[in-house]
């Protein structure tokens, strides 16, 4: 496969998502603005100018008609997909760290960095999707944590749930109407994360979602009960982590940290995009190609290709081979295709 | 006379009225399209851009939406977007701009081979293990074992105080050290200390450095030919894949066509897979034709 290099930021990407049909993919960097791109030849769209600091999350809901972004600059920005233009700002306190669509379009959430005596906050809306620009600014519920700050989320399929990922390695299942905590799996009790979780999906259908770690381990959750199925463990700290339709396997992206990045070589420096087959637990094959960490991943809805985001400013968006579909890497053991 | 002193400057008459000649598109019977285009450059000369590419119909199933979206670039033909300076519905950085990728934004990159199946991690470090074994043997470092002059020893430092401690002995040290670990295990003390790329993993390990590219030459290599026109990369990659690791597999192509030219080169990682592989495939029976397969010689050889 001849992967397609996106070289629209200046500065590291922190979160790139595919739009719901995959021929838009939206890349947020440090370097303020949020690019869109056509997949199928990377010709970049547009972008989105308007925030003053590193916008940390973006979130695109299932028509492609609004995105949603938190940066550094205290605000979540609500923009209209096809024209750039801003809808709608809704300002904190502190930074927001990250963003979220639910399933069905109709919440929002966004997570606000603890800092400076302010709580580390979820705060989750109701969106009005014929309105555009006249959304409410009171949130629906705000949950306020205690203890460890959140750094991720995700809703439940059925939007009911909110589920966290937290600094110290805590998963936790959080209520939208009550705001209470329902189940965690916590450190504090010995299981799951020991480090701080950096990334968060769903798979296809939702029953079940991955989390990538600094603890160098990848796992996969119930989202139910929030129990432990799968731990995929790496010798570097995990920064993404993404679950492929179609095929069963993950993809985890990481490396070391950028401070060390200048006395690695790139080779010893793990830089590299590996699948993990989900059931067996065993690396499958890797794509290499960034010159960095790489901090995000996704994967294309329909499972047909895969794009990653790195610490050197770049996107590298893969189309599988007719080869990925038709491996066996376990000969027959494995079930036939997925749906 | 006026006028005259006006267009004392030849190349500035140019300037005055520039008209560019109409954008021509020409296409061989081979497929091969001409595109030529013309523009100004910043001082206001013109500049021919000569384009050569082959384009290739590819039919793509995609839902409503997506459809849609695919129009939004596109409200302006691209052959004169850059002369009204609007175009279609981008916005932001990309405002106005022709549609169609933009070099300075995206790019290609080279062909990764993404092979799923088990991946053995003790394999690569074995392989460069071997690679370093052959390696100088007329010369070695009295210190360090190592493939240089003792002078130029770049633990000089470091070991000459274990050397003379050792020089009683007659029996060298069980395994030659080789490289950091060699030197750790030793109790050298060097721990922390930068070492330069090219000397990492031992003063014995060969070449200049990491290289990002692995030379050609290296990999044991066979050359394929009479192969099928129709034959892939990929299909020469399944047809020896068999024998061993290939490390690449490529057919020959016309540089404008893209047709294949009936050979191509199969890399192995192993010379031993390569050399069955070349016994077994010599006249082995592919999509009509029989194929043959020798080894490949190194460029300079094949000229001279």
């Amino acid at each position: 496969m001849k992967p397609i290099i996106l070289q629209g930021h200046e500065r590291a990407l922190t979160q790139i998502v595919y739009n719901a049909e995959g021929d838009l993919l939206f890349s947020a960097s440090k370097d303020n603005i949020i690019n869109v791109w056509f997949t199928s030849n990377g010709e970049r769209l547009g972008t989105y100018n308007g925030h003053n600091g590193s916008v940390w999350s973006v979130a695109c809901d299932s028509q492609t008609k609004y995105l949603l972004s938190g940066a550094a600059d205290n605000t979540m920005k609500l923009w209209e997909v096809s024209t750039g233009k801003c809808l709608k700002t809704w300002e904190y306190r502190t930074a927001v760290k990250r963003v979220a669509y639910s399933a069905d379009d109709d919440l929002i959430l966004s997570i606000t960095e603890q800092r400076q005596g302010q709580p580390s906050v979820i705060r989750i809306y109701r969106i009005d999707r014929e309105a555009g620009s006249s959304q409410s600014d009171t949130p629906l519920k705000e949950i306020i944590l205690t203890g460890s700050k959140a750094t991720v989320a995700v809703f439940s399929p059925l939007s009911d749930f909110v589920i966290t990922g937290h600094e110290n390695g805590k998963v936790a299942k959080y209520d939208i109407k009550t705001g209470e905590e329902v189940k965690s799996v916590s450190p504090e009790d010995g299981e799951g994360h020991r480090a701080e979780i950096t990334d968060m999906q769903l798979s296809p259908d939702g029953t079940y979602l991955i989390t990538s770690s600094k603890d160098k381990t990848a796992r996969i959750f119930d989202s139910l009960n929030i129990e432990e199925m799968k731990v995929y463990v790496t010798e570097t700290p995990l920064n993404s982590a993404c679950i492929t339709p179609v095929r069963p396997y993950v993809i985890l992206g990481g490396g070391q940290d950028a401070m060390s990045v200048t006395t690695t070589s790139q080779r010893a420096g793990k830089f590299e995009s590996r699948f993990w087959h989900k059931i067996f637990e065993e690396e499958v094959g890797r794509v290499r190609g960034h010159f960095g960490p790489i901090n995000t991943l996704s994967v294309h809805p329909g499972g047909k290709g895969y794009a990653s985001g790195s610490e050197d400013g770049f996107v590298r968006v893969h189309w599988f081979d007719d080869s990925y579909f038709k491996s066996r890497p376990f000969g027959d053991l494995e079930p036939d295709l997925e749906i | 006379m006026a006028s005259y002193q006006k267009h004392t400057d030849w190349a500035a008459d140019e300037d005055a009225e520039p008209e560019l000649p109409p954008d021509t598109e020409t296409t061989t019977p081979d497929g091969i399209t001409t595109i030529i285009t013309w523009k100004l450059d910043e001082k206001g000369r013109k500049v021919k851009h000569t384009r050569r590419v082959r384009r290739k119909m590819v039919t793509q199933v995609v839902s409503h939406a997506a459809a849609e979206r695919k129009k939004w670039p596109k409200r302006v033909s691209r052959f004169v977007s850059h002369r009204i300076g609007a175009d279609g519905n981008r916005f932001g950085d990309d405002k106005g701009r022709p549609s169609g990728p933009d070099r300075k934004t995206t790019i290609i990159g080279e062909n990764i081979h993404l092979k799923i199946g088990p991946v053995s991690k003790a394999e690569p470090v074995e392989q460069e293990q071997t690679a370093k074994v052959p390696v100088g043997k007329a010369v070695v470092c009295r210190l360090c074992k190592g493939a240089h002059f003792t002078a130029k020893c770049p633990y000089k430092d470091q070991l000459a105080a274990l050397e003379n401690l050792e020089l009683g002995d007659e029996e060298p040290a069980p395994a030659a050290p080789s490289g950091m670990s060699g030197l750790g295990a030793r109790g050298a003390g060097t721990t922390g200390k930068y070492v330069p790329p090219s000397q990492r993993g031992g003063p014995g390990a060969a070449g200049g450095g990491e290289s990002m590219y692995r030379n050609r030459d290296d990999l044991p290599t066979l050359r394929v030919t009479s192969l099928s026109l129709d034959a892939e990369d990929d299909d020469l990659r399944a047809l020896f894949e068999p024998f061993g690791r290939v490390a690449r597999a490529n057919v020959v192509r016309d540089r404008e066509t893209r047709v294949s030219k009936g050979f191509g080169f199969v890399s192995f990682d192993n010379k031993a897979n390569a050399e069955t592989a070349l016994n077994r495939m010599d006249g082995f029976g592919y999509d009509s034709l029989i194929i043959s397969v020798s080894w490949s010689q190194p460029r300079e050889q094949r000229q001279g």
